[in-house]
């Protein structure tokens, strides 16, 4: 079994709003994949049916080989859950909410609090064990709810935000603790809409009014976006005959600055110096442009009718 | 056992939540403390009156018995039948005795001769231990005559009023019971699931692999033993404050009020299911509080309810929990001799838990 998460036509209608528009996703075990979008894109809604917290409307969900909802309470036990609003108790302290849900899982003895000093440690909680949750900063309160999702060491993590208003530096640490997490074979679903983090993911889905409008990874996105990679040109002469895919150019000076698309940049660099060259236009400069994924995600945006 | 996880989860929340914890202990004392304060009289002292239309000298001795009854205590003596109903009706006293003209000469002739009592039904309680007082003093006014005269008996007529009189704690013990142990449990619990729902703790719970069961009897048996404080005060304070008296067995009077406890439990938490935030599970743990409190046949005898009201009355779980509760507190009854009553309450109380469970979906639609 390779794939962590099969979704065919999956669909959510709230009255006539259609908030997940038949969604077809398959995500691999062992991979990070990243669910990407603006705010209303049905990202949580996904999430929720995919867990089988909320009734699709329509479509089918396997999740680790089971369906939802049928299978659910087998799925369970292999899911950790982060949501996007925090939901631990906040009149319980740090440590009783971990050894709440441990219990749950069956867990007890030394064996759950040795697996909850490990999360806290990991996590960088330990000090705080017997604070209550209500007290702590919020991007504590993420980690203790990172920690809760994590206390069954399960093979498939689903976070749904998990760094929506948290500072960078926490937001790095978090992407660390994920990839730390995902060495170690779990298969991480995460939604966000900083686009930067996105870059972390091995697989990025774009989501817009309920649908995916893109899948790949980052550079495939890219390539998607813009038909190649993007270089930039700095030269002296007149380009506008040559057979190029340009984007944009800008004069400084007697300098030219050109941007533009080849299909694939390893092949094709070497090309562009011989060209160049039978044309007589000197070439001072030539770099590869690192495309960010908000502009790919704008361009793909901008393409949809 | 999942259960007990949930159970221990929510009694710790318990003790960090002193809004509950005031509920739990103060209002059981402030509703029997009010109730004690605004109609507990002297213990057992029942104001009646007097018509005396015969004036003679049997009269007199009859009389003289009732004023030897340490449960009742002549206030008035009317001139007439009517001053005798006004007395009732300005709540000066419980009943009056009306004794008629040619009582006296009655009894000698060796007739038959009557008795008029007008009983203010107002507290089933107090009329029924009139009643009882009066068939007593009667009985030994004859036994005390038949030495002189023969054959002769008194029947006694009762004609029931609705007064305003209310005078005895015992008489509310049972609805101050019936008010604590519905309005506690209810409203308490009635916050249970929706307020996780509100906060969105629901949400990360539900992901866990938890049962429905483990939610709805987790919470029912944490605030089981939570509550199970508020009987026992209300009952301590009504007996060693107020000096009310139970005359059936207390371990009777504890069980059909855990039952009750357990049904009013049911309730909240099947309120807490279908409401969606912390205020509208108050709101309606209020709202079917009220027809319980004013038709439980406390305040308003169920015989003097219009039909409507009576089918609602007898729809209300606190009727039952009242009337059986009176019933071992005055009566002495046994459990058993009330039956009926708890057959409903348990049935009330499977009910209750058996909807709050179907209805309870994990989900967070």
């Amino acid at each position: 079994m390779e794939y962590a998460i099969e979704i065919s036509g999956l669909t959510k209608k709230f009255g006539d709003f259609i908030a997940v528009d038949h969604l077809d996703l398959k995500v691999y075990k062992g991979e990070i994949f990243g669910l990407l979008g603006p705010n209303g894109a049905g990202k949580t809604t996904t999430i929720r049916m995919l867990c089988g917290l909320m009734a699709p409307t329509e479509g089918s969900i396997k999740i680790l080989g089971y369906k939802i909802p049928e299978e659910r309470n087998e799925a369970i036990r292999k899911i950790g859950y982060m949501a996007q609003r925090f939901s631990l108790y906040e009149d319980l302290t740090v440590y009783e909410n971990m050894e709440f849900y441990g219990k749950l899982y069956g867990l007890k003895g030394s064996l759950l609090r040795e697996r909850i000093l490990k999360l806290l440690d990991f996590l960088e909680l330990s000090e705080f064990k017997d604070r209550l949750a209500g007290k702590l900063s919020g991007g504590m309160k993420q980690r203790l709810a990172l920690g809760v999702a994590l206390i069954h060491n399960p093979s498939l993590l689903i976070l749904d935000e998990p760094t929506a208003g948290v500072d960078p530096s926490l937001r790095r640490a978090f992407w660390n603790y994920f990839r730390n997490l995902n060495k170690e074979g779990t298969t991480i679903l995460v939604t966000t809409h900083y686009m930067d983090e996105a870059e972390n993911c091995d697989r990025i889905g774009l989501m817009s009014k309920g649908k995916l409008i893109a899948i790949g990874s980052p550079r495939e996105l890219k390539r998607k976006a813009f038909g190649g990679d993007v270089i930039e040109l700095k030269i002296k002469g007149d380009i506008n005959s040559l057979p190029l895919k340009i984007l944009e150019t800008r004069k400084e000076n007697d300098i030219t600055i050109v941007r533009a698309v080849l299909n694939d940049i390893s092949k094709e660099l070497p090309n562009i110096f011989n060209l160049l060259d039978s044309h007589n236009i000197k070439l001072i400069s030539v770099e590869p442009i690192n495309i960010s994924l908000e502009e790919v995600f704008i361009k793909l945006l901008g393409e949809i009718p | 056992m999942s259960v007990f996880v949930v159970v221990i989860k929510e009694l710790k929340q318990f003790r960090r939540d002193p809004r509950s914890l005031i509920m739990i202990a103060m209002i059981p004392l402030i509703v029997m403390i009010l109730f004690g304060m605004g109609y507990g009289g002297e213990k057992g002292k029942v104001n009646i009156g007097i018509v005396n239309l015969d004036k003679e000298a049997l009269s007199w001795t009859l009389i003289d018995s009732i004023m030897k009854v340490k449960d009742l205590n002549i206030k008035a003596y009317g001139n007439s039948i009517e001053e005798g109903r006004k007395l009732i009706e300005d709540g000066k006293v419980s009943a009056v005795i009306i004794i008629p003209n040619g009582f006296t000469y009655g009894i000698i002739k060796n007739s038959s001769v009557q008795l008029l009592v007008i009983v203010d039904e107002s507290i089933p309680t107090i009329s029924s231990m009139i009643k009882s007082s009066i068939l007593y003093v009667t009985y030994k006014f004859q036994e005390e005559l038949s030495l002189r005269a023969q054959g002769n008996f008194i029947e006694i007529i009762y004609n029931s009023v609705y007064g305003p009189t209310v005078t005895n704690i015992e008489a509310f013990t049972p609805l101050v019971m019936g008010i604590v142990l519905q309005l506690v449990p209810t409203t308490l619990i009635s916050i249970a699931i929706c307020r996780e729902k509100e906060k969105g703790t629901f949400e990360q719970l539900i992901m866990s692999p938890i049962s429905k069961f483990d939610i709805i009897f987790g919470k029912f048996i944490a605030f089981f033993i939570a509550t199970i404080a508020n009987m026992l005060i209300t009952l301590l304070v009504a007996i060693y404050v107020f000096n009310v008296s139970i005359k059936g067995s207390i371990i009777d009077a504890m069980l059909i009020s855990t039952l009750f406890l357990i049904g009013s439990l049911g309730l909240g938490i099947l309120i807490s299911v279908l409401s969606r935030n912390q205020l509208q599970a108050n709101q309606a743990a209020i709202f079917v509080f009220i027809p319980a409190l004013l038709f439980s046949g406390t305040f308003v005898p169920i015989d003097m309810l219009s039909y409507f009201a009576k089918i609602i009355a007898n729809l209300t779980p606190m009727y039952y929990f009242t009337s059986a509760f009176r019933d071992i507190m005055i009566r002495g009854v046994s459990i058993w001799d009330v039956s009926w009553q708890t057959l409903v309450l348990i049935i009330y109380a499977v009910l209750m838990l058996t909807i709050a469970l179907k209805t309870l979906k994990l989900r967070v639609d």
